[in-house]
């Protein structure tokens, strides 16, 4: 009986690491595929490949299988299963689009949670992003210049002329130096958060070098390898650009492999946060959940019976011996139920607001 | 020496000391995290506090869709981390004791964290340090053993910490009266 018990486990973990491994290679070969056949009608079938930014192909590569490693990994957790199933049905909901806005673009909640974090996670955010959106274009190819006529750079995007400007035009100018700018506001951003890591109590706290500290680093040194490249061009004549430029993809890569493990890894999973209000919106209109005691409605149906069903797989249950569980009670009829527990009187049956929850220091 | 946080119930005189004090820790942005519940009200004044008990298989984290309730090396439960709550609010619905609060617009949950900014370093949480009565107390783990023996029953069971939902790293002794023990004070 144990012996088949055991044989069924071992089976069964060599079935979830099959599903992972295959889910893997899936998503591998999906993602370089399509990275392949973009740069392929980008660069007019790999006649405008920039070979000075190989580096970075090979970088992306690495980074893919690490981001599909930790994602898979994290989406096979039952909770977050049950939010990205259930999420992505309810993408097309009237509010996502001002959802994720509100979520991933003005980052209205941490403005909530204090202007100065806004304003470091703003710069750094925006900052990382734009970077982003300039830099693979140029390195696979998608979007690249040329100049047919003297003085006039064309755009060309996806193998289309796009548009032209003039080299020494204004425009131009801002395309020159857009990594220049967004550079300054990651440091700025960057320096923000280190002097609130060396100046807040609960960060002081709690942070670790790797977690914490690493990431501001390399962004820091991203940055200013970066920076470093425009001004030996512009203020030495192009002196040392070599050795500068390989650094420079050196601290790109590093950040690249680290992206997925470490506290960037938020980046691609903080959608899932649109994905939570798209879900906790839609069941709540579908129907709420009673309190079992009280009769307040406090959370809906679906999300209940999900959470129970998440526990139940961790073998945790909370049935009372009163024949309820404790997922069916609201949270003050849940703390005096623990009161009653406690002391023996039926706290939780009398009919009385919660004792001042308030005090101040 | 590792130090845990003990709570006798029934010396609580309701003052509120500990509520006050939780908004004052580093970090708490003057908003407290516990609860201070009147047993029996209308009939008579006795209270009782309630905080995040510190599960050792906690719901809230194994319920959390974002990794974002950490457990601490100590064996606290800490509070959500703030880039990666989602605010689904499941660590809610999942917590036996109803303890995480959620904050609405910030979009995040908040919870006891044992003031781990003090208890990291042997120093007793706030609650623990303010409380006059010895509700909230910071003992070893021999000291917590001395007062198993006090309330020793004769059918070899400790009561307090058995009627929790699970084993905890906040240790809780129930009221006297439940043991068919008296204090000797």
């Amino acid at each position: 009986m144990a012996h088949s018990y055991v044989q069924e486990s071992i089976k069964n973990r060599r079935s979830v690491n099959r599903a992972f491994a295959s889910k893997f290679a899936k998503s591998m070969f999906i993602a370089v595929s399509l990275l392949v056949i973009l740069s392929f009608i980008g660069t007019r079938m790999f006649t405008h490949v920039d070979l000075n930014l190989y580096g970075y192909v090979v970088g992306t590569f690495v980074f893919i299988g690490g981001f599909f490693y930790r994602f898979i990994a994290w989406g096979e957790r039952p909770p977050t299963k049950i939010f990205m199933k259930k999420g992505i049905r309810l993408l097309f909901r009237k509010s996502t689009p001002k959802t994720t806005a509100n979520h991933l673009g003005t980052y209205q909640f941490i403005w909530d949670r204090g202007i100065y974090r806004w304003t470091q996670h703003l710069l750094i955010g925006w900052g990382v992003i734009l970077s982003c959106l300039v830099t693979f274009p140029l390195v696979f190819g998608w979007m690249y210049f040329t100049m047919e006529e003297n003085g006039y750079y064309t755009v060309v995007a996806f193998g289309m002329d796009v548009m032209r400007v003039e080299a020494d035009g204004w425009l131009a100018f801002f395309f020159y130096n857009a990594l220049n700018f967004t550079a300054i506001a990651v440091i700025l951003g960057v320096c923000m958060a280190l002097y609130r890591r060396l100046k807040h109590m609960q960060a002081r706290a709690e942070q670790k070098f790797i977690y914490d500290f690493m990431p501001l680093y390399l962004l820091l040194f991203i940055s200013i390898t970066g920076l470093a490249l425009t001004f030996m061009n512009v203020f030495l004549h192009g002196q040392g650009h070599y050795v500068m430029s390989l650094i420079h993809q050196y601290s790109v890569i590093v950040t690249l492999i680290y992206l997925p493990f470490g506290k960037l890894a938020h980046i691609p999973f903080r959608p899932l946060s649109v994905f939570a209000r798209n879900y906790r919106e839609h069941y709540s209109e579908q129907s709420m959940k009673k309190c079992k005691n009280c009769s307040t409605e406090f959370v809906s149906t679906e999300q209940s019976r999900d959470v129970r069903d998440v526990l139940h797989e961790n073998a945790i249950h909370f049935d009372m011996e009163e024949g309820f569980n404790l997922a069916e009670l609201c949270l003050p009829c849940r703390r005096k139920y623990r009161m009653s527990r406690f002391s023996g009187k039926p706290t939780h049956k009398v009919i009385h607001k919660e004792a001042n929850q308030d005090a101040k220091g | 020496m590792k130090k845990r946080l003990y709570i006798e119930l029934e010396n609580c005189i309701g003052c509120r000391s500990c509520l006050a004090a939780c908004t004052q820790c580093g970090g708490h942005e003057e908003r407290n995290r516990n609860y201070v519940y009147d047993v029996n009200p209308l009939v008579d004044r006795q209270t009782m506090p309630l905080m995040c008990l510190h599960c050792e298989n906690p719901a809230c984290a194994r319920s959390c869709p974002a990794q974002a309730i950490q457990i601490h090396e100590t064996g606290a439960v800490l509070s959500a981390l703030v880039e990666k709550c989602i605010g689904c609010q499941n660590c809610t619905i999942a917590c036996p004791y109803g303890i995480p609060k959620f904050d609405t617009e910030q979009n995040l949950m908040y919870k006891c964290d044992l003031c781990i900014d003090r208890t990291k370093d042997g120093i007793p949480p706030m609650c623990a340090s303010v409380c006059p009565s010895n509700t909230l107390q910071w003992l070893t783990e021999e000291e917590i053993e001395q007062k198993e023996q006090q309330h020793k029953l004769d059918n070899d069971k400790w009561v307090a910490s058995m009627p929790l939902e699970g084993r905890t790293e906040v240790k809780v002794n129930l009221p006297g009266i439940l043991q068919g023990t008296e204090k000797l004070f």
